[in-house]
């Protein structure tokens, strides 16, 4: 019958591939080409809506964002360095009173893409801004920290009374606690200037006035966006961005494996693009067979911390023994391979809460077991905590936006080995963070999660995580971890101001809060993309686990 | 008059009553769209300004009742200089995308228009041609082909064929492009080349129906007596067949497009995620994931509004075709 | 006399299987495929592999595809292995023959009954009843009914058994078109002369329905149940290639096609198997089915 023919037809197919891709040896000289000034990069986006609004944005200081805005401080990242914070628009800060008040000085001589000067007020305007009502969801660090509880941004008529602008170079923030991270703070999008008296309007990131190398020349909704030079940004006093093609253009709302396929294939302008998002564990099994598209993925050494959270404050996972039992029921062996193929791509296993990159992490492993996990010392912890036939009935809730459930699966399938039983449910995205971040009381068991530090700083990671003060109201302490001891720690640290000092004393807390178990570690995750042969300097640096597209070039 | 009216009547209240489904199928999730203005961290007191800017403070029947309001007065969202205008007749505002919900569906209108029209056309011609031929050829070969074909057609789920030729003619033989849309304003032979793959997948899966029905329709009316009739009185079997047959063949054939059409949306739904094309079916899912309530109301209703046309459509194509649907 | 089809509707099965070759081979797969997903765990254990333990061994170390070609099939792994879990694809194609058949002979026996009883009601009462039930079914035929059921699969909590969920939903969105048929046949059966003597004796309606219309329904109602099987099962296999059918890791034919989707170009058979399996069980219940309406319509018999 025909279906039988259609099976013959495919099976040749897929053979034909497969020869194609041994004989297929291109050379691939193409890595070492070096960038230069000039010509038109393209992005291939998944996403439908890009923000170049930095109220509303939470992107990383070295993405998208970082194109058109410059921030207060700005990150330099290497490979095989951890993230420093280094001056943008002004210095990295100084503070006289222990971490309480502090004070940046503004290059001389800024212009914004329409020609005025950006001055200290336009700093303070746009984190203002980050205030009001219409302009939500981005990053608000700061918020809390300028005391702005009850402030409602500058449209109506009120200014933040923490921020003082002296004069058009000098801006001072005073916190309401001594805060170390606070030049970290100052590198996250709100800091971004926005004219003053400006932006009020709600399409604002479809014309932000830009302050970086490139301004928007066109943004055509769900389609495309396109940037081109901004003449009055000035190379010489930027020391983040290299600014090297002539124009950047976002192509948006386009499919991922498509993406992957174009990109795999390098012809045309292709060959100047790369892809924004991930590429999933199937592209890169297909990129592996063919030469040319394998020698242009590039992996991130490490990323996100992977891990199971446990909620702490229900029974029976209430009792840290239960908890500790987990460390080795899990198969972090398994759990790779479900979510790259190959530990290779997926990344290392993970035994510490601080991710690789960050200054002051340390490497140690509490719960040292096999990478396939140790089921029988799990089953032994249960029973010494009274449960001699295992757990029935967990709940691992989960997101379904990100793609987790055969990860999920395979952690289900690993839990079974030791006689713990658990659900799956998959949640839409807001859904699972009402459950996880807003709920009371909440039902699920288990979670599984991924966290990567909003900027490169222990505190980052550890803080929002595991603070008393981050259970539900919003907050991402989803393994509802409260221990009194460790929220004084946490707050003695952030009080710190020595970079050093303070990446000590993390490194304990870290230490100190892997002992009650509330998460299990599992990989740091790494991210794979792939770039076009004329894309270079195209480089992933040890934080965070995204290209750098301020260094981005083309070459000829 | 009146039937009009009472038709009318009709019409409206099947949309309020989609309209209210959707509104409260959606409210009983356990899930605040306010979430995503509220930022990272997200406090109480940031979650409650942005509810109160998106409207998500009210009760819920106040914010349906809001709603509706909307579509004849238009919206404001928020006060003063930050506020958001959303002009009569408001179908909502996206604020996940930034922008009218009406804009969102004109945007992808086009995309999922030239799918289900390129396709209809296509599975309508060939589908009624292939069942009027093996009507009047029964039992030849090109009779049994033409049924274990549409068979096949009827059963086998549009994404696996549409995979199976995603894969055979789009990867490995490399004859038709896949996954890229280009306007037909831009460039009608790239618009076309892009979209043959769906349109013949599509036509397969649904012109199938049409042979069937096609083909047993033309049987029986071959056998009625205005057709003896007719055949007696000496006429040429051509015209039998163009003039009297088939216009009685339509009647059903008009229906079952009508129907189909009407449920556009939600094949679209499946064939745009297969073939990834970016329509109202995508933005109904991507709607769905972001719980992006303003734009699942405005594509459900919109795709109510499709099916009572479509169905008003039918009804008064019946009058046409059928001199006898005239008189009641 | 009040009952002239019914007792035809055995004879008329057996004259089809006889007759119709289509018919036979879709019978005859339909009742393999049923076999297989009643004896899921004994065809299973025959194999040696259940659908849920994940095996690295059976893997590709270098990229997680299935070892070896053709998906990895082997004396081993019958159907080869899932990409990434290592998973037996023919224990998960076995047990999701059941999930199939559950959820679609289910949610057929719940929108026909639905459909007929709602359809007699329209067409025996008539007047306001008929008009308000036309104009529902109307509005159910329109309405974005997927779109409802990813919503309800986010409101339903996960307590919920899926496959109950999902028998109850699809089976309640597919009552209009069997109600449209059931009505139509009622209106005529409604003015024949037996229908008319049981009302002058004081029949109830609820009466007349039992003893007097439904014998005269069982054709057209078996010949709509058996066309209207597969497209519950593929609405089944639709929903969870969305992603909001059955929950994993309880294996469905509609899910391992989703996930097969990235997976198109380095494994086809991995889309293949899963596919035909659906393909397969569909064809079956429309060639029965378009046999038996051949059989049982009397307008059709001059048809073949």
């Amino acid at each position: 019958m025909s279906s039988k023919k259609l099976l013959a037809v495919v099976l040749v197919g897929a053979l034909g591939a497969a020869a194609c891709g041994a004989n297929d040896q291109k050379p691939s000289g193409d890595a070492a080409a070096k960038p230069d000034k000039g010509g038109t990069l393209r992005v291939l986006s998944e996403s439908r809506t890009l923000n170049f609004d930095p109220a509303k944005s939470q992107s990383l200081a070295i993405t998208t964002l970082g194109l058109v805005h410059r921030r207060l401080t700005g990150w330099q990242n290497a490979v095989g360095q951890p993230a420093k914070v280094v001056p943008d628009l002004g210095d990295t800060g100084k503070t006289t009173d222990g971490g309480r008040t502090w004070t940046f000085v503004l290059q001389d001589g800024l212009k914004f893409s329409d020609g005025t000067p950006i001055t200290s007020a336009d700093v303070k305007w746009g984190v203002e801004r980050s205030f009001a009502p219409a302009f939500g969801g981005g990053l608000g660090y700061h918020k809390d920290l300028l005391g702005g509880a009850d402030y409602k941004g500058p449209f109506e008529g009120k200014e933040l009374d923490s921020i003082e602008t002296p004069d058009p170079k000098t801006i001072t923030f005073k916190l309401t606690r001594p805060y170390g991270d606070w030049p970290w703070i100052a590198s996250t999008p709100a800091f971004a200037p926005v004219p003053k008296g400006k932006g009020a309007e709600p399409d604002y990131q479809e014309h932000a006035i830009a302050s970086g190398p490139y301004q928007i020349q066109t943004y055509t909704k769900g389609v495309e966006v396109k940037l081109s030079r901004n003449p009055n940004w000035d190379g010489s006093k930027d020391q983040v961005r290299a600014g090297l093609p002539d124009e950047v253009v976002f192509q948006l709302g386009q499919d991922a494996s498509v993406v992957s396929q174009r990109l795999a294939a390098d012809s045309g302008d292709d060959q100047f693009a790369f892809g924004a998002s991930f590429a999933s564990p199937a592209q890169l099994a297909q990129l592996q067979a063919n030469a040319s598209a394998k020698s242009r993925v590039v992996t991130s050494k490490s990323g996100a911390v992977a891990y199971v959270a446990l909620n702490t404050q229900k029974a029976p996972l209430n009792d840290v023994k239960v908890r500790q039992a987990f460390q080795y029921a899990v198969n972090r062996s398994a759990y790779q391979i479900a979510s790259a193929g190959t530990a290779a791509l997926a990344g290392d296993a993970a035994t510490t809460l601080i991710t690789q990159g960050i200054e002051g992490r340390e490497q140690f492993d509490l719960y040292p077991s096999k990478p396939e996990g140790d089921p029988d010392k799990a089953k032994a912890l249960l029973a010494e905590a009274g449960f001699p036939n295992g757990l029935e009935n967990l709940s691992l809730v989960l997101n379904k936006s990100n793609n987790q459930t055969e990860k999920a699966e395979a952690i289900q399938a690993a839990l079974a080995r030791a006689n713990i039983k658990v659900t799956l449910r998959t949640l839409e995205a807001d859904a699972f963070e009402t459950e996880t971040n807003l709920s009371e009381n909440p039902t699920y068991d288990l979670t599984l999660s991924s966290w990567q530090p909003d900027f490169p700083s222990a505190n980052a990671n550890i803080q929002p995580l595991f603070a008393t003060s981050e259970i539900g109201k919003g907050g991402y302490n989803i393994s509802r971890y409260s221990n009194p001891e460790v929220d004084k720690l946490i707050e003695e640290a952030q009080s710190t101001v020595d970079p050093a000092e303070a990446g000590k004393k993390w490194a304990a807390i870290d230490k100190r809060i892997l002992q009650d178990s509330p998460v299990v570690p599992l990989i740091y995750t790494r991210n794979s993309f792939i770039h076009g042969s004329k894309v270079g300097n195209f480089f992933i640096a040890d934080f965070p686990a995204y290209p750098n597209y301020l260094q981005v070039g083309i070459s000829k | 008059m009146r039937y009009a009216l009472t038709r009318l009547g009709g019409m409206v209240l099947v949309l309020l009553i989609v309209a209210f489904c959707t509104f409260v199928v959606f409210y009983l999730v356990p899930s605040d769209p306010a979430l995503l203005a509220c930022g990272k961290p997200c406090t109480p007191e940031n979650l409650a300004l942005a509810r109160e800017f998106m409207g998500f403070d009210e009760p819920w029947w106040q914010q349906f009742l809001t709603f509706l309001g909307g579509i004849f007065t238009g919206r404001t969202f928020g006060t003063g200089a930050t506020a958001i205008h959303c002009a009569a007749p408001c179908f909502g505002y996206s604020f996940r995308q930034n922008t009218d919900v009406l804009e969102l569906i004109g945007d992808r209108l086009p995309v999922t228009f030239s799918l289900a029209i390129g396709a209809a056309v296509l599975w309508v011609v060939a589908g009624v041609a292939i069942g009027v031929l093996a009507a009047l050829r029964k039992d030849t070969w090109f009779d049994r082909v033409a049924l274990a074909g549409s068979v096949i057609g009827v059963s086998a789920p549009v994404y696996l064929v549409g995979l199976l030729g995603i894969l055979v003619l789009g990867f490995q033989l490399d004859v038709v492009p896949v996954g890229n849309y280009t306007a037909f304003a831009d460039d009608p032979v790239r618009w076309a080349w892009g979209l043959v793959l769906p349109w013949c997948v599509l036509a397969f899966a649904h012109g199938a129906h049409y042979v069937k029905l096609t083909r047993s329709q033309m049987l029986e009316t071959m056998s009625e007596d205005f057709i003896r009739t007719a055949r007696a009185k000496g006429v040429p079997e051509r015209t039998v067949v163009g003039k009297h047959a088939l216009r009685n063949v339509l009647l059903p054939v008009v229906t079952l497009t009508g129907i189909e059409f009407g449920s556009l949306l939600g094949g679209a739904v499946i064939t745009e995620r297969v073939f990834s094309l970016p329509g109202l079916g995508g933005l109904l899912i991507e709607a769905v994931h972001n719980r992006d309530l303003p734009t699942l109301l405005g594509c459900t209703l919109f795709s109510g509004f499709l099916v009572v046309v479509a169905n008003a459509v039918v009804d008064l194509s019946y009058g046409v075709l059928d001199p006898r649907a005239r008189l009641t | 006399m009040s009952t002239p089809v019914a007792r035809s509707v055995p004879a008329a099965i057996r004259s089809v299987l006889a007759r119709d070759r289509w018919a036979l081979a879709g019978t005859v797969t339909v009742v393999v495929i049923g076999l297989v997903a009643i004896f899921a765990d004994v065809l299973t254990a025959i194999e040696g592999h259940d659908p849920y333990t994940y095996d690295a061994t059976a893997l590709d170390p270098a990229t997680g595809l299935p070892a070896g070609s053709f998906g990895g099939i082997s004396a081993e792994h019958w159907f080869g292995v899932e990409p990434l879990t290592g998973r037996d694809l023919f224990a998960i194609v076995v047990h999701g023959a059941r999930t199939s058949f559950l959820i679609g002979l289910a949610a057929t026996v719940v929108s026909i009954a639905l459909g007929l009883l709602i359809g007699a009601a329209a067409g025996y009462l008539g007047g306001w009843a008929d008009r308000v039930i036309t104009w529902t079914a109307d509005v159910f035929l329109g309405f974005p009914y997927l779109v409802f059921m990813i919503a309800l699969g986010a409101v339903v909590p996960a307590e919920f058994p899926r496959a109950l969920l999902l028998i109850v939903v699809i089976g309640f969105f597919g009552w209009p078109s069997t109600a449209r048929i059931v009505r139509a046949q009622v209106l005529t059966l409604k003015d024949r002369n037996f229908v008319k003597a049981a009302r002058v004796l004081g029949a109830s309606p609820w009466q007349i329905f039992r003893t007097e219309l439904l014998p005269n329904l069982w054709g057209p109602v078996l010949v709509m149940a058996t066309l209207s099987v597969p497209g519950k099962i593929g609405l089944e296999a639709a929903l969870s290639f969305l992603g909001v059918g059955v929950l994993p890791p309880t294996p469905s034919w509609g899910r391992s096609i989703s996930a097969a989707i990235d997976w198109v170009q380095v494994d086809p058979v991995y889309l293949l198997i899963p596919g035909l399996a659906l393909f397969a069980v569909t064809w079956g219940f429309n060639a029965l089915g378009d046999g038996l309406r051949d059989a049982l319509d009397p307008k059709s018999v001059t048809k073949r």
